[in-house]
């Protein structure tokens, strides 16, 4: 009876302290979208301040560039996700299936990139771009985003389609493009769900590069807008607050929407990285 | 014979459409990483201010570095980032995780799980400034400390205070995301060694110990590594809460390669110092595998 409620106990401190850290996880998002309703020059704001007119929205998205910068995300994410997930079903599938002399080696170099630091990349991805002639533009954001993290899941699920099903197809006089398009893609779609969602919050996220290759206004992504937004001597807080609501809210509805496919594709890709 | 000729052909087929699957990414990743990696290291030896070409100039950009003040802080901060920064992602994740899969089994832990995550899906900028008002000498943080009497204190001026700041907000952003991973983990644990540790009248605190830590040991490799790489790279939160102050004491290697290349246009010596961080990392992730290897021989 004793150990019964010290049991009790135990799990009920402990419940109580999960509960006040997911408290704290979420207040200074509650804290920025409350703010972001108001018209305040303080990081105060009394509860009957807070008015639904989304003045604030209104205003930053028609200034500063603001809403061009939401749209030049929307395009950099949208063709980001579909680059990422074409490059990395690709490379998954050839080099799970397909007899490539030295894959191998070539894979572990892909896994080894993975542990460079960003800034390591950076000067040289600077550089080359430039001599491109591609700072400013569109696909200088996109095709980097391909990397070797999206290889490797992909590979990972490819393992789970069967060789047997592959040479059928084969046997049949299939196509390459058939057996690829056709029936492999289908079969790893929870995979290709997973990556997509993956590289939209991270290339909707994404800022150091943005930020340096990116010198027009008219270029910028919403994250390096909101970021001058906040460095520019705004003394509106709730101005700043809408700015940075507005690249909250996007990903967040989408996680709102597809929590299950977000959450199994990180629980996955950790599991079984 | 002929059999032999046609499988080796259509060997020799299949290994060319192989290639060309591979191809994108291999050019993707040979460019951006591969070679990227090769340049830096060629840059460091040069001076290059991208007006004129680039001058070879030895190893005086590694000199110039170990001579520099702010190198040593950003270096020492980085290191401290990931001395503080780890260990609490890492033991928050992995205990919340164990307690809700233990304990909280229910709609209510689903929730709390959901709920924790969200930090790790906002922009780390966006985050940055949320939190800079919350520590604002005139925040809500100040004012709420003032209720129980307390003066407040000068968050984002004080040095010591201003690393404890960015490093609250690194705990904040990933652990929810680590317990995701250490969840799903433990879940995949066999629930036959749980039962017959209950039968042998073995304590949560002791199958937690016996059990689940040493079950999910390669999630914990992969959370440390994940941990480990995302701090080294500290820059978004630094760059838009504190710009590396006040003075160096939240400047990270990071902020110091973006400043030195693309605000001073010194792409050599921050080719230098990107050289170090990368050995930094390198030997970091050495340690590991080593301490990792030796655990799993003594077991």
């Amino acid at each position: 009876m004793k150990t019964q409620n010290k049991f009790k106990i135990s799990v009920t401190l402990g419940t109580v302290l999960v509960t006040f850290f997911t408290v704290l996880c979420i207040i200074p998002l509650i804290y920025m979208l409350l703010l972001s309703l108001t018209q305040s020059d303080s990081p105060f704001f009394r509860l009957k301040d807070i008015a639904f007119d989304f003045l604030n929205y209104r205003n930053v998205l028609f200034r500063n560039e603001y809403g061009r910068a939401v749209i030049n995300s929307v395009i950099v994410v949208v063709f980001s996700c579909i680059w990422t997930v074409l490059v990395c079903s690709m490379a998954g599938y050839g080099f799970e299936k397909k007899p490539v002399p030295g894959k191998e080696i070539i894979y572990k170099i892909f896994i080894a990139t993975m542990m460079i630091p960003g800034q390591v990349t950076i000067i040289p991805l600077f550089i080359i771009m430039r001599q491109l002639n591609w700072l400013n533009s569109y696909q200088a954001l996109i095709i980097p985003m391909a990397g070797a993290f999206g290889v490797m899941m992909m590979r990972s699920f490819m393992k789970s389609v069967p060789d047997v099903l592959i040479e059928a197809a084969q046997i049949d006089g299939c196509s390459e493009l058939y057996i690829f398009t056709r029936i492999v893609m289908p079969l790893v779609k929870p995979a290709t769900v997973s990556l997509t969602i993956f590289t939209f919050v991270s290339t909707w996220n994404a800022f150091l590069w943005p930020l340096v290759s990116t010198t027009k206004s008219s270029m910028y992504t919403l994250i390096v807008a909101m970021s001058l937004l906040d460095t520019k001597l705004e003394t509106n807080y709730g101005l700043i607050m809408a700015g940075a609501s507005i690249t909250f809210i996007v990903p967040f509805v989408l996680y709102c929407i597809l929590q299950k496919q977000f959450v199994e594709g990180i629980a996955l890709g950790g599991v079984k990285g | 014979m002929a059999a032999a000729k046609k499988t080796s052909r259509r060997t020799k087929r299949q290994a060319f459409y192989g290639m060309i699957y591979i191809l994108p990414a291999f050019l993707v990743i040979m460019t951006f990483c591969v070679l990227a990696i090769f340049m830096t290291i060629y840059f460091s030896f040069t001076d290059y201010n991208m007006i004129s070409p680039p001058k070879f100039a030895g190893l005086k950009n590694y000199f110039v570095a170990f001579n520099n003040k702010t190198f040593y802080a950003a270096l020492i901060n980085t290191v401290k980032y990931v001395i503080v920064t780890v260990p609490a992602q890492v033991l928050l994740s992995l205990g919340i995780a164990a307690f809700i899969a233990e304990k909280l089994r229910n709609k209510y832990g689903g929730f709390l799980r959901s709920a924790m995550f969200i930090p790790q899906i906002v922009s780390a900028v966006a985050a940055a400034s949320v939190w800079k008002l919350i520590f604002r000498t005139d925040g809500i943080l100040n004012s709420i400390m003032g209720t129980f009497g307390s003066k407040g204190l000068n968050w984002l001026g004080d040095k010591q205070l201003a690393f404890l700041c960015v490093s609250i907000v690194l705990i904040w952003k990933s652990v929810g995301y680590f317990l995701v991973i250490y969840y799903a983990g433990i879940m995949g644990v066999s629930k036959e060694l749980y039962e017959a540790a209950i039968v042998d009248g073995a304590t949560s605190m002791k199958r937690f110990w016996y059990i689940t830590i040493p079950s999910v040991k390669p999630i914990t490799y992969m959370v440390i590594t994940f941990s480990v790489i995302g701090s080294f790279q500290t820059f978004d939160v630094v760059y838009q809460m504190t710009a590396g102050g006040p003075g160096t004491s939240t400047m990270t290697l990071a902020y110091l390669i973006y400043q030195y290349a693309f605000s001073n246009h010194k792409m050599g010596f921050a080719s230098a110092l990107a050289v170090i961080l990368l050995v930094f990392a390198l030997l970091i992730h050495l340690v590991q595998d080593v301490f990792f290897k030796e655990k799993k021989e003594a077991r």
